[in-house]
């Protein structure tokens, strides 16, 4: 489903990734972890668009997304829950995940502004959507409240709302755990096992190791921007580059890289 | 929940149409200098509900808008100088404004915050320039015996009509921008004024929303242009100044940025204001640079008091203390209740929700 060959980008001559390849099958849910400054938020905004990678591909569904804008590539699909809350301020929960909907549906400013016939049915079409998100992610009782006036458990759930308004094929989720107490993040792995259920193909950057490991397929250990170890999480556990990365240890296969 | 949004819905609707009625049967009381200034207000409030869906919801700032209004202006008095029909001239007034807006905002949108306010003012400063250069355009003196708006042989004519033509333009101009703002589009823009990478990441073509934007608003200022030179009869460069642009701005921030009201409730308070200050100061005994004092003074006075005092501007700061009012009668009508209003308030607005006018 998702593709990446060679991977790089740098930053004033430092690479921040470098040489990525990963391949995530249809329906898989990929872990992405490794300790600060690997370069997972890079990467992620290499997928989603809003930055150009400095060599490598993205293949996502058998096409490569080179030169694809960010909003094309929602529109292929492809969604994205970002690192903090990003909601839109001033707008209710409701209306922040109808924006969501923009990835599937047309209608613009002439049919809007003047009322044509196929405007109302779409604006019908994007609340009810809106609303089954919302209470997928079990926030229907919040509708109307304004989204900055959320507690962070709930911006981050109302995220993935949008994020799901949009009918993903393949979730980026940066971080979604970040910040969030034992109980919102017990109720946001639920979230996620129940979306990996419905087939939706994730990636899952994370701090939080124990929540990667309970719920991914597999997982991808990223350390200075490359690839150091992919496998099971058992595999991935037990590999002793990991553990280096994770003690911070510049071990030697690392060094002599 | 839904039983009082509807009912505030109504209450909304109810005043709208009771704003309409009133405002469409002053004219008929006004003497004409009245009927002067209510026009130059009208259309003032045309101009800012064009400034502040761009600022107010979509988040991007013109300080260049004083120039399309000079284009719609423009184009109106070129076309009936030159014995084109009036209408088509009216007509061609947005068009043309808007187009520019199109060409203007394809390079400048790509600013942001500070950089593109002086972008837009700079370019409304070359704008004139170019019009005063132009010989064909009238020049520095600017074009004069601008014949009357009309069909065929039947034409407006006293200042009544054209308070009416303004009237018409700006309960089109405020239909438009409800339609758009409660609609997919509309919350698209919403959304790039507070995050444009989580806005195109849902799906929202930001640049191109930007600019139909900014084009759209560039048509409103046209449209308000093209009365204008109809109205007055006589167009120049010296009428499109760059305070004209800020007067705009000032005007759909005091009314209250992200509301459909705010515009014209902003455009009737700066320009009555105005009105009244200027009166004040060009009474016997005044100093002569009194009424420029004034004019000029309370432009600072009134954005600094409201930033201060009421930042969200006078309609916000008015439907809350409306919202306040009943429930706290609410309240005194039967005790307990105040806590149930408390949790409809977030929700039951009148008016669009605010985004903050403070952003990058």
């Amino acid at each position: 489903m998702l593709t990446t060959e060679n991977l790089a980008r740098s930053f004033g001559g430092v690479f921040a990734v470098n040489d990525v390849s990963i391949s995530v099958p249809k329906g898989e849910l990929r872990g992405i972890i490794g300790p600060n400054g690997a370069g997972k938020s890079t990467l992620f905004n290499l997928i989603s668009g809003h930055l150009a990678p400095t060599r490598g591909e993205i293949t996502y569904v058998g096409r490569s997304l080179a030169g694809t804008a960010p909003h094309r590539r929602a529109r292929e699909g492809v969604a994205i829950v970002f690192q903090g809350a990003r909601l839109f301020h001033g707008m209710t929960a409701l209306e922040n995940v109808m924006v969501g909907a923009h990835a599937r549906t047309s209608h613009g400013f002439a049919s809007a502004a003047l009322r044509l016939p196929g405007h109302r049915r779409e604006e019908r079409l994007i609340a009810e959507r809106a609303k089954e998100a919302l209470e997928q992610v079990g926030m229907s009782d919040f509708a109307d409240v304004y989204a900055e006036s959320l507690p962070l458990g709930q911006q981050r759930r109302l995220q993935v709302a949008r994020a799901l308004c949009g009918q993903p094929e393949l979730l980026l989720l940066d971080e979604p755990a970040s910040g969030l107490r034992l109980g919102e993040r017990q109720i946001l792995a639920d979230l996620l096992r129940d979306l990996h259920e419905k087939g939706i193909t994730m990636l899952l950057v994370e701090h939080d190791v124990s929540m990667v490991m309970s719920l991914a397929d597999r997982i991808t250990v990223l350390d200075l921007g490359t690839v150091i170890a992919e496998g099971t999480p058992d595999a991935v556990s037990r590999d002793p580059r990991v553990i280096a990365a994770y003690l911070g240890q510049e071990s030697s296969d690392a060094a002599s890289r | 929940m839904t039983g009082r949004l509807t009912s505030a819905r109504l209450v909304g609707a109810g005043a709208a149409a009771v704003v309409a009625v009133v405002t469409a049967l002053l004219p008929l009381f006004l003497d004409s200098s009245q009927l002067t200034v209510y026009t130059e207000l009208l259309l003032s409030a045309v101009v800012t509900t064009g400034v502040s869906l761009l600022l107010g919801y979509a988040g991007q700032i013109s300080l260049g808008h004083g120039g399309f209004y000079a284009a719609g202006a423009y184009t109106a008095a070129l076309m009936a100088t030159h014995g084109m029909p009036s209408l088509l001239g009216l007509a061609c007034a947005p068009l043309v404004a808007g187009l520019l807006g199109l060409l203007v905002g394809m390079p400048l949108l790509r600013l942001r915050g500070h950089y593109l306010a002086f972008a837009t003012l700079a370019f409304q400063l070359i704008l004139l320039a170019v019009i005063g250069q132009q010989s064909s355009m009238g020049g520095d003196i600017g074009l004069s015996g601008i014949p009357a708006l009309g069909i065929g042989s039947r034409h407006i004519s006293d200042f009544r009509g054209y308070a009416w033509v303004a009237w018409l333009a700006l309960v089109a101009v405020m239909i438009l921008t409800r339609n758009i703002v409660r609609s997919r589009p509309g919350r698209g823009l919403r959304a790039l004024a507070t995050s444009e990478m989580a806005a195109s990441s849902s799906g929202v073509p930001v640049g191109r929303y930007k600019l139909v934007v900014f084009s759209l608003s560039a048509a409103f200022a046209g449209l308000a242009g093209g009365i204008f030179a109809f109205f007055i009869a006589y167009v120049a460069p010296g009428s499109f100044g760059v305070l004209v642009s800020f007067q705009f701005v000032v005007m759909a921030v005091v009314g209250g940025l992200g509301t459909l009201w705010g515009p014209l409730v902003g455009a009737a308070t700066i320009t009555l204001l105005l009105q009244w200050l200027n009166d004040l100061g060009a009474r016997p005994g005044m100093p002569d640079y009194a009424p420029q004092v004034f004019s000029y003074a309370v432009y600072a006075l009134l954005l600094v008091l409201v930033v201060l005092f009421l930042p969200r501007g006078l309609v916000p700061a008015g439907t809350d203390a409306l919202r306040l009012l009943a429930r706290r009668r609410l309240a005194r009508a039967q005790p307990g209740a105040d806590a149930a209003g408390a949790a409809d308030a977030t929700g039951a607005g009148v008016e669009e929700p605010v985004p903050s006018p403070q952003r990058q």
